[in-house]
């Protein structure tokens, strides 16, 4: 029963009580759901405390045995990037709270139960060593999101919420078939039994049988991060979600993908995974830059940042499958910064809505004359979203295109398109919304930030600044763990296709290559071809 | 012992915040205070700097690492040197006096806490850039300038031309910041480090490739910040913005970045032949294209600011013929007299209580004598005419030009000619004739002349005080340029007659001008409207991806296709549902035999199957 | 072999369960003059007492395991584990019927009686190791069922309904007698493990392949026809939709179960050597139900029908796991029919709640806003229906878990992506529920609803912690199945 089990199982005990509490005093609710998510983020902050910034591998280890055919454990741990997942959970949710506070009014005691549910699901999806024990949070995660957004959303919630549970189920489904054969061929739910297995070779897969198992398990992932093009369950699910809702599902529960395919996909399914490499980047970079331009022209302020979401999430796959310490560095960071960023925009999304009732756009202007902090408020974080330095995502944004870059350097200057198409729907939405004269609606209906609304966004505001002017503070242990899933992405693949190889600067020999490059090949890191990678891959397999 | 260099931007950023923060209780003269003394401040610790370090070689002080990942690093890095020594002063400078003209300025405007306390934040900004140590710092000052300079432009933010303008701004310096940030990158993967020292020093064991490559990206982002063709457009819009900030940002310190960045980028540069001929006839064919749009513009604030993108070209030139120090030359004096000739031009309209079309001036020179003594000055300056300062650095400009292609120089020298042009064109339609406004025209309150007089003193005579190509001699090796008095009597005389033609035009034959204009028709209406380029880049660039974004990829892919086919997949599934249910007759008789048709399937498959073994 | 007349002591103890369902069935019956017009819910009492007394004597036989009567009896793990799950079934079955009985007005002691006949028959079945025993069990399952069905006399559907079965059950059973017959040509004997025996060729000759297989096609159709699996579900919707709902719950669970506990014995001992032969027949039989069920039910408005056709598709799961021919497939059976029957009769107990006086609210619509009007309720259905589609922590998913487990062990791994994609189309119309429940305002007749009868309340709190505890605790279960599965052979 170490800090880690406290973290996982307050949530959890919250939901519990809460729903406990009487119909009849939602302020009750309120307060109980504050006070326990503050208390959980607290707890975690313990975890940051003591957690070894030395140490590579995963820490707060639990390890209980649960069910005994087949073998599943309750294990749960936290390595350097889960723990700050697992943090940006606990620290959105008493925000989450907060922006709640007036705008449900509908069977509140519901709503807060149903978001302290989420909050154990999505920290234990993060913290789970056991693959089984992942499925499960993974699942468990979806019900209260699944409710959140039909009970709670907007006009068309059912639609959206039922599309949103069926394209997960969809891809999970897969993931299940994917986590019984790996069982069946490793004996074990246990990832770093798992993993060990791999690198000492006792457990090595035919190619083939590895492209499936990890399609099986990225394409579970890749609807959930969204990836283009699965993506198109996510902008109805924002648009209907209520605020709390939006900010989960953008801040943490996107997350859950992009987590996923660098936790289990990379490590456990290294050959194939870099066979795709190349394709699955494509992707990403498609859904940069069509993320952005769809965003462009959304009439609707939630849909332009859904959209805009697909964008930045294209960057942290980008980041993951550049197969280099820049990269997968980015990418982590870019999953925080996009935690805090996306979920401030969509809080404060959610109090226009709160004040205005409309979601358009058209519905508002010169908001900046009547509501100057609220909109000083959104412009920073509109600026930290458009990547401007000493703001936290232009830190991710900067590692994961220069880890691009080193990768394939085509890949950096399509995805840098991203980065101006960024500003334009970003600043345009912000002139449409916040600049212009104010309108007699706007006048009499949108007053300036509460002392309330204040307590949710000044953290956020502060956490923007602070990690886009001092990384230190998070980046080191991040680093530790993506070394580790790089090194263990070298397993079954031939050194001369690793990407850190690459990275020409560090050795004397490729320093050397560096000078006879020729004008014409600015890719000058092509990415080995992937039917060379599949045999490679195959040649290998075939040696253990 | 350390310098505190941090000290520098540190003390304008304070003067941001709490002006930001609180600025709105403030009463005018606290916030005065906090913006100037601020400013003030930091100017008077570069100049305590500058004294305390031997500038021979340059000085670094490291704050903090940024970012760190595997084994790149980047630190929060400041340096200084003779390079740095220039900038520093002629920012914080020139940056001390529009503050204080601003006071005047803005008097009666909204806003005033809000304004000052932007300003303060460029200065952070901009002395960020200039201090950085390394590419990574200077783009934090790059970026934060541009930022600055967006909120400004936009300041009047209930008017929607201004925040069109603001973003437009932006978005075409981010397309520049494109090329800058791949060019990063490209260091980056060749050098592995973007620190000013570690670079430059391999700079020239590279491949010249590698060095071209890298040389072109950071001019595309140099062409978005210093407003070079293509990326010009934004400049001129961004006057929307008050006029002390057209005079501060886009005119003396912000858009000089890319002359500043390109001329530190030398050692990269040195090794790229081909990079830098194409900076020199950008800068060229910009100096060219914008002075003849400013021939014909009718806004005083308009015939400046593509003043500004010409001069702007010319530094380029500069950069591009080698001869670093003579463009950032250019950029000091310019950086008076253009800084001057806005804020002249800013009295003006003060005094004219916001009028800033010159057709309805004239013969202001008896009414507003102090702003149209000062600006005579600069006007002279920017003319070319020994010994005012403009004449110093377009020279060696110019020399260098000829040294490397001659033709340049010949293109220069008649835009020197043009230049020479419509700035008279500008003074004798606004100070001479006779007054063709109805407002009561006014001089300006003293707190705004005197920053005129002392830029006016420094366009005269900068050029001969400020000899800055001997002070950067050591900091950049080039060639040695032979002086060429004849060249210089060549250059000289175009703006000479540049404005022996303008007053012909507008003072001895008044209608002249209109007439010439006439027997030129098209090619008048041509430069009129800016040769169309705002709506050449509408039609091409902005609307097909505006509505191909909305019609096809939202409309059509998303919705149409994607969405569609998800939908599609559900309903097909009901249609099966559909399907399935028709066998569901309710007919007892049916469903026997369809018992009996599954029970005969069943034994068939299995005697086929030969039975079971 | 020669069966002496006078059973021993221990062949009764093995057969205790049935002796005293039947026993109080007929005591039910005879006292129904004396009692009802005093209290209805008197007879369910005793019944429930019947029950209670039979799953002791489950447990008391368990502890004198072996066979009875020659061999027709079988008391193993297996045979306990079904028998006490069919009575379980049974219990829950009464429990919900209460309010049910009272609201339809309908006559109680018979109902209660034909019910423990029924279970009597079932958990024959499950312990039935010779081929007429099975049948005769089956017989007596079927027949009381046929009757069940049909049990609100004047609910034309109900009629229409017990009609139907009957016709097609006895249609089908015909199939199996015609199978037994085949069997006992081929091999001379009904004695399953003998039936073993000949087959693999250890007591003389090898019986001839194309006999057995027929045989075993037979005994397929009937069997497959009793757990409604493809190509013989059509029967299903119908008689579900138009049975008193307690009846359609324990129809989909008990007969079921106990179905399947005869499918396990008769083609896991008797046909295990040749299960080359049949192995291909389920495989499509999974397939086909797992799709027809699922894509059936998407379209269906009336809520009974709709679990009909759920229940079509879960049938064919528990086959994949049957396919997988294996202990652990056997296992899986086991628990997965566990699971199932808690959270079946747990959805259509609450169905059966709210379809009021005359069944007259079977609409899915007619769910609308119950999570307002009775959030208890609507909770405890929420929790079935998780479980019915398989989110973790339920029952249900486990159960899924095991059999896919299972068959992927056998390297079926269409089969199972599949079944599992299947699943995820299931999710669609439980989802409807859910919607229907909470995202809607209240309707006619969840405005209507009265609150939750005690004996109601009790079966679903029941049902919900047995899904629950099977989702967190799989184990207990899980672990007596193992043990039992390998004692098959």
């Amino acid at each position: 029963m170490n800090l880690l089990t406290v973290v996982l199982l307050l949530p959890l005990a919250g939901f519990l009580i809460a729903l406990c509490i009487p119909r009849s005093s939602p302020q009750a609710s309120r307060v109980w759901a504050l006070l326990l998510s503050l208390a959980t983020f607290a707890a975690s902050l313990g975890l940051l405390a003591w957690f070894d910034r030395g140490l590579a591998g995963a820490q707060f280890t639990v390890d209980l045995p649960w069910v005994s055919t087949p073998d599943i454990h309750f294990h749960i741990a936290a390595d350097g990037v889960s723990l700050w997942l697992a943090l940006l959970a606990t620290f959105l949710t008493p925000i989450c709270v907060l922006i709640s506070w007036r705008h449900i009014q509908k069977s509140v005691k519901e709503f807060y139960a149903f978001l302290l549910l989420l909050e154990f699901g999505l920290v234990g999806v993060f913290i789970a060593q056991d693959l089984f024990l992942f499925y499960v949070f993974w699942e468990v995660s979806l019900v209260p999101m699944y409710f959140l957004i039909g009970i709670w959303g907007h006009e068309r919630r059912i639609y959206a919420a039922v599309k949103f549970f069926l394209f997960t189920m969809a891809g999970s489904v897969l993931m299940l078939v994917g986590i019984i054969y790996l069982y069946n061929r490793a004996q074990t739910f246990s990832y770093p039994a798992i993993v060990d297995m791999l690198a000492s070779g006792r457990l090595a897969f035919r190619p083939g049988e590895e492209m499936l198992l990890f399609l099986a398990f990225f394409v579970a992932f890749a609807i959930k991060v969204p990836l283009f093009p699965l993506h198109t369950w996510l902008p109805d699910a924002h648009v209907e979600a209520p605020t709390a809702g939006s900010i989960m599902l953008a801040s943490v529960m996107l997350k859950m993908g992009t987590f996923g395919i660098l936790h289990y996909c990379v490590p456990l399914f290294p050959a194939a995974a870099r066979s795709c490499a190349p394709w699955i980047a494509v992707l990403a970079i498609i859904g940069i830059v069509y993320g952005a331009l769809v965003a462009m022209v959304q009439p609707n302020m939630k849909k332009l940042v859904a959209y805009s979401s697909v964008s930045h999430l294209g960057f942290v796959v980008l980041g993951i499958f550049s197969f280099t310490q820049l990269g997968m560095d980015g990418a982590v960071y870019q999953m925080l910064n996009h935690g805090i960023t996306t979920g401030a925009l969509f809080a404060i999304v959610g109090l226009l809505y709160e004040r205005r009732h409309s979601l358009e756009i058209k519905d508002f202007g010169g908001v900046a004359t009547v509501a100057p902090w609220l909109s000083t408020v959104f412009l920073v974080t509109t600026l930290a979203s458009i990547g401007l330095p000493l703001l936290n995502n232009f830190v991710g944004e900067f590692l994961v295109l220069q880890g691009a870059a080193i990768a394939n350097f085509k890949w950096a200057i399509w995805a840098a398109l991203g980065a101006i198409l960024s500003a334009c729907y970003m600043l345009w939405l912000y002139q449409r919304v916040f600049y212009g004269e104010a309108g007699a609606e706007v006048r009499s209906h949108v007053p300036d930030l509460s002392l309330r609304e204040w307590a949710a966004v000044v953290p956020l505001i502060v956490m923007m600044v602070w990690m886009g002017v001092y990384s230190q503070s998070f980046l080191p242990p991040v680093g530790k763990t993506t070394a580790q899933i790089l090194e263990q992405s070298q397993i079954n693949v031939p050194f001369r296709v690793s990407a850190p190889g690459r990275e020409r600067f560090f050795d004397a020999e490729t320093q050397r290559r560096g000078e006879q490059i020729e004008p014409s090949d600015l890719k000058s890191f092509p990415s080995v071809s992937p039917r060379l990678r599949v045999k490679d891959a195959l040649e290998v397999a075939n040696a253990h | 012992m350390p310098m505190q260099l941090w000290l520098i931007p540190i003390l304008p950023l304070a003067g941001f915040l709490i002006n930001g923060l609180f600025g709105r209780r403030f009463s005018k003269g606290i916030v005065n205070a906090i913006a100037i003394g601020s400013v003030v401040l930091s100017f008077a610790w570069v100049v305590k700097t500058l004294l305390g370090v031997d500038l021979s070689h340059p000085y670094s002080e490291k704050y903090f690492t940024w970012i760190e990942s595997g084994a790149f690093r980047v630190d929060f890095e400041f340096t200084v040197d003779k390079l740095t020594a220039v900038m520093l002063l002629i920012v914080t400078g020139v940056g001390a006096l529009i503050h204080i003209y601003s006071v005047g300025y803005m008097a009666h405007e909204g806003g005033y806490y809000r304004f000052f306390a932007y300003l303060n934040l460029f200065m952070f900004f901009m002395l960020t850039l200039v201090l950085a140590a390394n590419y990574l710092v200077l783009f934090v000052g790059w970026e934060g300038v541009g930022l600055c300079s967006y909120l400004l432009i936009g300041f009047y933010f209930d008017k929607k031309y201004c925040t069109d303008a603001g973003n437009k701004a932006f978005i075409v310096n981010r397309i520049g910041d494109f090329g800058f940030s791949l060019g990063l990158f490209y260091i980056v993967t060749h050098f592995g480090s973007l620190d000013f020292q570690t670079v430059f020093a391999q700079a020239a064991a590279k491949p010249e490739s590698v060095l071209t490559v890298i040389g072109l990206l950071l001019m595309v982002g140099a062409c978005g910040k210093s407003a070079q063709l293509p990326l010009y457009v934004w400049l001129p819009d961004a006057m929307a913005g008050p006029t002390p900030v057209s005079a501060l940002i886009h005119a003396a310190t912000m858009v000089t970045a890319g002359v500043y960045m390109t001329a530190r980028s030398w050692p990269i540069l040195t090794h790229a032949p081909a990079a830098m001929q194409v900076i020199a006839v950008i800068g060229v064919a910009t100096a060219f294209f914008a002075a003849t749009i400013g021939l014909a513009q009718n806004d005083i604030k308009k015939v400046f600011a593509y003043s500004t993108v010409s001069q702007l070209g010319y530094m380029f030139i500069g950069v591009g013929c080698g001869a670093f120090s003579a463009g950032i030359y250019h950029l000091m004096t310019h950086a008076f007299f253009k800084a001057l000739l806005f804020l002249g031009s800013g009295s003006v309209i003060h005094a004219l209580s916001g009028e800033q079309d010159m057709r309805n001036m004239g013969g202001l020179r008896k009414k507003v004598p102090w702003t149209y003594m000062t600006m005579m000055g600069a006007a002279i300056a920017i003319a070319g005419i020994p010994p005012f300062a403009g004449f110093f650095s377009k020279d060696a400009i110019l020399l260098a030009a000829y040294a490397q292609s001659p033709w340049i120089y010949w293109v220069g020298t008649i835009t020197a000619g043009m230049t020479a042009f419509y700035v008279f064109r500008a003074m004798f339609l606004t100070f001479f004739g006779e007054y063709r406004g109805q407002g009561h025209p006014h001089e300006s309150s003293p707190v705004m002349l005197v920053p005129l007089a002392i830029l006016a003193l420094l366009s005269i005579c900068g050029g001969f005080l400020f000899r800055i190509p001997e002070f950067l001699a050591s900091v950049f090796q080039q060639p040695e340029v032979p002086e060429n008095t004849v060249l210089m009597v060549i250059s000289t005389l175009a703006g000479v007659t540049g404005i022996a033609v303008a007053w012909l035009m507008y003072i001895a034959k008044p209608g002249m001008a209109d007439a010439f204009a006439g027997s030129v028709k098209g090619l008048y209406t041509l430069v009129y409207n800016k040769y169309f380029m705002d709506e050449i880049y509408a039609a091409t660039v902005v609307n097909p991806v505006v509505n191909g974004s909305r019609e096809v990829l939202w409309k059509g892919v998303d919705v149409g296709v994607i969405d569609g086919a998800a939908n599609g997949v559900g309903d097909s599934a009901r249609e099966i549902g559909g399907v399935l249910r028709l066998f569901q007759s309710g007919d007892i008789r049916s469903y026997a035999t369809w018992v009996l048709f599954g029970s005969v399937i069943v034994i068939v498959a299995v005697s086929l199957a030969g039975g079971i073994r | 072999m020669p069966i002496d007349l006078m059973p021993s002591a221990s062949d009764l103890i093995r057969i205790l369960p049935e002796i005293v369902l039947t026993v109080m069935g007929t005591l039910l019956m005879l006292l129904d003059p004396l009692l009802h017009k005093r209290s209805s819910n008197a007879f369910g009492h005793l019944s429930l007492l019947a029950l209670a007394a039979a799953l002791g004597a489950t447990v008391y036989a368990y502890a004198y395991e072996g066979t009875a009567f020659g061999g027709m009896i079988v008391v193993d793990g297996f045979a306990t584990f079904f028998r006490a799950l069919v009575i379980l079934v049974g219990i829950l079955t009464v429990l919900s019927s209460y309010g049910f009985l009272r609201r339809q007005d309908a006559a109680t002691s018979e109902y209660h009686a034909l019910l423990l006949f029924s279970i009597a028959g079932q958990s024959m079945m499950a312990a039935s190791g010779n081929l007429i025993v099975v049948f005769i069990a089956l017989e007596i399952s079927s027949i009381s069922s046929y009757v069940l069905t049909g049990y609100l006399r004047d609910d034309p559907r109900s009629n229409e309904a017990a009609l139907k079965y009957f016709l097609l059950g006895s249609f089908a059973t015909a199939f199996f007698l015609y199978g037994v017959a085949l069997i006992y040509g081929s091999t001379g004997t009904i004695d399953l493990l003998a039936v073993r025996a000949a087959a693999t060729g250890q007591s003389g000759p090898i019986a001839a392949p194309l006999f057995l297989g027929l045989a075993a096609a037979m005994l397929f159709v009937g069997l497959g026809f009793k757990v409604s699996a493809a190509p013989f579900q059509i029967w299903a919707p119908d008689v579900y939709q138009g049975a008193p709902t307690p009846v359609t719950a324990f129809l989909s669970t008990g007969p079921k179960a106990a179905a399947f506990a005869v499918f396990l014995r008769i083609f896991m001992t008797a046909f295990e050597p040749g299960g080359g032969g049949w192995e291909p027949l389920v495989w499509c039989s999974a397939l086909a139900s797992m799709t027809i069920g699922n894509f059936a039910a998407l379209r269906q408005t009336n809520v009974k029908r709709m679990l009909a056709y759920s229940s079509i598709a879960h049938a064919g799961y528990v086959l994949v796991a049957l396919t997988a021919r294996s202990a652990v497939g056997v296992s899986a059976v086991m628990f997965y029919l566990a699971a199932y029957a808690f959270m079946n009769i747990g959805a259509f107990a609450v169905v059966g709640h709210l379809s009021g006086k005359g069944e007259r609210y079977q609409d899915i619509e007619d769910l609308a806003g119950l999570g307002q009007k009775q959030p208890l309720t609507a909770a405890l259905f929420t929790i079935f229906l998780l479980s019915l589609i398989g989110v973790p922590l339920t029952g249900g998913f486990f159960g899924k878990f095991y059999i896919f487990k299972a068959a992927l062990e056998s390297h079926l791994v269409w089969l199972s992506v599949l079944g599992l994609l299947n699943s995820a189309v299931a999710a669609y119309y439980y989802l409807r529920i859910l919607v229907m429940m909470y995202f809607r305002e209240p309707s006619q007749a969840v405005n209507e609803v009265e609150p939750l009868a005690p004996g109601l309340r009790t079966a679903l709190l029941i049902s919900a912690a047995g899904t629950l505890f099977l989702g967190i605790f799989p184990n207990w279960v899980l672990d007596f199945a193992g043990q039992s599965s390998t004692l098959v052979k």
